[in-house]
């Protein structure tokens, strides 16, 4: 089939057939001429909007956690805060994929996937702060905010609650025959729940458009992943499961991006679900900023993945590849700052909800 | 008589990546990883092997074999050496210079392409027995672990010598302006990408050049695209450099992953001398042995060139034979 | 409606009117689906899947694996995102395979959500004592279900209810459990063909009585018919309520009865400490306690696990004989 015994067009110096071992570069000099002045050749990959949506994901995510953390530490925001701080090239590059008719279950950890899925700064921060005007009316809080309108199937305070859920509107996309999926998302120490491996072997049994996403942040709550399972890549249970398993680099946008788009393209074709785990971390605490000052892990181990900081990262990329300039990005920054900012004016301004709303929506009245 | 220190290096990472998606790489996992540890260090120790030196893998892969076998009464000495664990391919380099201070007269590693590159990235000239758990494997040999045990064994105890059963192999050294080298054991590709994204080479399309060392028709991945073209041996003192481009005249039809073929069409295919060296600018992304690892910014000069300056390599097959003549098991 | 329009009337067994109540829901609702373990190829352990495979298709009849939280999870999901699942538990004991997925999730999303997720599934399972399928398998834990706001609980105790309830439950937009009895499966009754529905948190007056009320939850209203039948003899005027639902529960209706009888006795198959006796109860008290000629009393199940040995487990399950027994201590007789 092809011409694989045609000659190459190899004219220049033959190569010298004396054994050279271990030959220092130092001598080689540059015989052929460099190749003629590029002509602009077009790079591969997403679109430049591409890029700026992935980087303004991000950048929402990280003001929007950043702002949370302090409000709680404010007293502004009641109960139980858990921050995405660290993750964001996660859920910014997974969901770059997705449309609002695509399902995504989440975590306790939920903010970052909400915002990334479309979610406005005003309605969650509302939310957070128990107010009527919030995604859930004051009802869910920080874990159980939701969309149903962004196809955000809610925070989950139930670790490894989400995965059957998103299994089963995943089973609502095949049995309606569109072309969407359903994402979702846990942790290292939700791996370890019945519910996901259930929830994995039905997903794979009925070739479910299902991407079991896990987050592998090294703990579960307050326990290194060393200590809570005999595995170190939750990948390696894809197998068990009968499915793809894929681990990419957490803390890298465009590895998630492209890791994710492969998976949730093959499940939009019929392929079935994939595990995908991406190696990630969170700088926060378990819960809150400071959290509870539990002895579980070192500074050092911090500061060294915060090196490998996503958004820092991501932005000395952009800049060389000539996508934004570092005035842009400090522009996208203070945009973000200032919706940050309305939205807690909004949220602050907003009324609780009145003590009759209390028994709304037990039940759907409606329906009985 | 105590024997020379083997060293050991397992990589946790080795084949977990994306090619398990879009192409139809196999999983490896890692208690499969461990098995593999714990029969090559049987061969070797009823070869004679007493002294062992691992790295310490954030996945205890090597340990957790060592482990297995004292808990069964082996005697041998096994030193741990510690090494940064930040879950990239910087484990490795940086492990194989910390290995060297322990002075391994051959080291065992467990991986793909990518982890014997890192591997001789830390350590230039070490000896090495590279055996297959990644997916694009060229360089490893497929080789059953306990026979593979046994050779470094052999070695290790002086029955065979190094001289003997060793080869030096070719590699590509890359000069990237203004920032550190970079080396590729099998083949180094210029690609159109901007990123190093999810590091799997999956897009022929964005294929500018391809570099090899050998070009093998027996192999998947980059080497192949040259082997079913223009076949180079590992042997030959020479390189082979490929341009594509879409009105190339050459066309190829190869296996760029596991169980993934696609067209490639060249527009040159040269064979460089080691004296040649090959001098682009970017913007580009630079993959070595399978990953992309490099991004090069715009206007920026790379300088590729093979030569026999790779690392030395056990031949698993010579070393038996010898043993076997010299009566080391019997 | 007219004479000629109405359904035609004949008998069948309970286990094929549960058959019917899916298979009419089936027909109308063009979302539904059931899931559950053996419903597809076997038609359910009971039976009451037969035939459905082959009217209604794999997308539509599906086999699960054993696996209750992914079973239960399949049905929130799945209801949240615009399907009108039923879901197939084959024995009531395994709640406690999935009670996150239905205490945490099923019944509180809607809620938590502010009202944005509507969940309309329904959960068929089997309850009930009486077959030495011993402690795991034969327990009634309506009272567990209850507790939680969000859902709906009913217990049919015949035929007829079971293929009304389960239309009932599938057309309402709210997660329900239809808690049927396996005791019961044999137990034959004239049922219409063709939907009609049996409506949920309704209780049914069984018998016109005026010296007491017997409140009876599932199986155990036929216990209290039976006893009431004796009782009869003995003079004494029974009025028997079969609850038919647990939550929402029919309050009124009890509480009605009572102002005519002054006297109550609640029955069910569950353990009495915690069982939804002692709500009700409670509620009677609260409503109606100046009506009262005699605290409220209860037979239930006495506080140990359901025993194998069919001597152990007769005595367990309440039954026409301890009623009678209770009714006489309630009358002071």
């Amino acid at each position: 089939m092809l011409a694989a015994k045609k000659k190459p067009a190899a004219k220049k110096t033959p190569a010298k057939k004396k054994a050279a071992p271990k030959a220092k570069k130092a001598a080689a000099k540059a015989k052929k001429a460099p190749a003629k002045k590029a002509p602009a050749r077009k790079a591969k990959g997403p679109s430049e909007k591409t890029l700026k949506e992935l980087h303004l994901k991000m950048v929402r995510i990280r003001r929007f956690e950043e702002s949370a953390g302090k409000m709680m530490e404010d007293g502004k925001i009641p109960g139980a805060l858990h921050l995405y701080v660290g993750q964001e090239a996660v859920a910014a590059g997974v969901m770059q994929h997705l449309s609002n008719q695509d399902w995504i279950t989440s975590t306790h950890r939920g903010h970052g996937h909400l915002v990334a899925k479309g979610g406005e700064f005003k309605p969650m921060f509302a939310e957070l702060f128990g107010r009527a005007t919030g995604y859930c009316k004051g009802k869910g809080g920080s874990m159980h905010i939701s969309s149903m309108d962004l196809g955000m199937l809610g925070a989950n305070g139930i670790v490894g609650g989400g995965p059957p859920i998103a299994m089963g509107a995943a089973f609502s996309n095949k049995f309606r025959r569109n072309k969407n999926v359903a994402v979702a998302f846990f942790g290292d120490g939700a791996s370890n729940e019945g519910s996901v491996h259930e929830a994995a072997n039905m997903a794979a049994l009925y070739k479910l458009p299902c991407i079991f996403v896990c987050e592998n942040n090294g703990y579960g709550e307050y326990t290194a992943q060393s200590r809570h399972q005999a595995i170190v890549d939750v990948a390696d249970r894809a197998a068990g499961y009968g499915m793809p398993g894929v681990i990419c680099d957490g803390m890298d946008v465009m590895a998630v991006y492209e890791a994710a788009g492969e998976a949730i393209e093959r499940a939009r074709k019929g392929g079935g679900p994939t595990l995908l785990e991406c190696k990630t971390y969170r700088y926060y605490d378990h819960v809150g900023v400071r959290g509870m000052g539990l002895n579980y892990r070192t500074d050092e181990e911090i500061e060294a993945w915060k090196k490998k900081d996503a958004i820092e990262g991501f932005e000395k990329r952009l800049k060389q590849l000539g996508v934004m300039t570092e005035k842009q990005i400090k522009t996208v920054h203070a945009a973000v700052e200032k919706d940050v900012d309305e939205a807690i004016e909004f949220a602050n301004e907003s009324p609780y909800p009145e003590a009759d709303t209390l028994l709304d929506n037990v039940y759907n009245e409606k329906g009985a | 008589m105590t024997a020379q220190t083997i060293g050991i290096v397992a990589n946790p990472a080795s084949g977990k990546d994306v090619r398990r998606l879009v192409a139809r790489a196999s999983v490896f996992d890692n208690r499969e990883k461990c098995a593999i540890i714990r029969r090559a260090l049987s061969g070797a120790i009823n070869a004679g092997a007493d002294q062992f030196a691992y790295l310490d893998d954030s996945h205890n892969i090597a340990g957790g074999a060592l482990e297995e076998l004292e808990e069964l009464g082996e005697e041998f000495d096994a030193i741990t050496v510690p090494c940064v664990q930040t879950s990239s391919v910087l484990d490795t380099i940086h492990g194989a210079r910390a290995l060297q201070e322990h002075d391994p007269i051959v080291t065992l590693i467990l991986g793909g392409d990518g982890t014997s590159r890192a591997f001789v990235k830390g350590w230039r000239d070490c000896v090495l027995l590279p055996l297959s758990t990644g997916t694009n494997n060229v360089f490893p040999r497929m080789s059953e672990a306990t026979v593979a045990g046994a050779a470094l064994g052999a070695v290790a105890t002086g029955a065979v010598t190094l001289e003997e059963a060793t080869i030096a192999v070719k590699m590509i050294d890359v000069e990237i302006e203004g920032e550190e080298p970079d080396i590729a054991l099998i083949d180094a590709v210029v690609t159109r990408d901007q990123f190093i994204g999810s590091r799997a080479l999956l897009d022929g399309d964005a294929i500018e050049r391809i570099f090899l060392t050998r070009a093998e028709p027996t192999a998947v991945g980059m080497t192949s695209v040259g082997g079913l073209i223009h076949p180079l041996p590992e042997e030959e003192d020479a390189g082979l450099h490929m341009t594509l481009g879409s009105r190339g005249k050459h066309r190829v039809h190869a296996p760029i992953a596991p169980g993934m073929y696609e067209t490639l069409r060249l527009k040159k295919i040269e064979v460089l001398g080691f004296d040649d060296v090959i001098e682009f600018e970017g913007p580009c992304v630079l993959a070595f042995d399978g990953e992309r690892e490099r991004e090069i910014q715009a206007g920026q000069m790379v300088r590729m060139r093979v030569g026999r300056s790779g690392p030395s390599v056990l031949d698993i097959h010579k070393t038996m034979h010898l043993a076997a003549c010299r009566k080391v098991f019997n | 409606m007219s004479e000629a329009q109405k359904p035609a009337v004949r008998e069948l067994p309970y286990v094929m009117a549960i058959n019917e109540g899916i298979r009419e829901v089936l027909r109308e609702q063009e979302d539904a689906f059931i899931a559950g373990e053996d419903v597809a190829i076997a038609g359910s352990v009971y039976g009451y899947c037969a035939g459905l495979l082959d009217e209604f298709g794999e997308d539509r009849v599906v086999d699960t694996p054993i696996s209750e939280k992914g079973i239960m999870g399949l049905g929130v999901g799945a209801s949240a995102t615009g399907c009108r699942p039923i879901i197939d538990l084959m024995f009531m004991d395994f709640i406690g395979e999935c009670m996150d997925e239905i205490a945490n999730q099923m019944a509180k999303m809607r809620f938590m959500f502010g009202g944005k997720a509507t969940l309309p599934v329904t959960v068929l399972t089997m309850g009930g004592a009486g077959g030495s399928l011993a402690a795991q398998h034969s327990q009634s834990l309506e009272a567990w279900l209850a507790h939680l706001p969000g859902m709906k609980v009913c217990m049919p105790s015949d035929a007829y209810d079971a293929k009304g309830m389960i239309i009932s439950a599938c057309r309402d937009d709210n997660p329900v459990f239809v808690v049927l009895n396996k005791a019961s499966l044999a137990m034959t009754m004239e049922v219409p063909e063709g939907p009609y529905e049996v409506p949920l948190g309704e209780a049914c007056v069984r018998r016109q009585g005026s010296n007491l009320t017997i409140v009876a939850f599932g199986r155990m209203v036929h216990e209290a018919m039976a006893a009431a039948d004796q009782l009869k003899d003995l003079g004494i005027d029974a009025e028997v309520i079969d609850a038919r639902s647990v939550q929402p529960f029919d309050t009124e209706t009890v509480v009605k009865s009572i102002k005519k009888t002054h006297r109550a006795l609640v029955i069910h198959e569950a353990v009495k400490f915690g069982g939804i006796g002692g709500e009700i109860t409670a509620q009677i008290q609260e409503e109606a306690f100046d009506y009262l000629d005699a605290p409220v009393m209860r037979v239930a199940a006495p506080f140990s696990p359901v025993p194998f040995s069919p001597a152990l487990e007769q005595v367990y399950i309440p039954n026409a004989d301890s009623i009678i027994a209770k009714v006489k201590e309630t009358l002071e007789l």
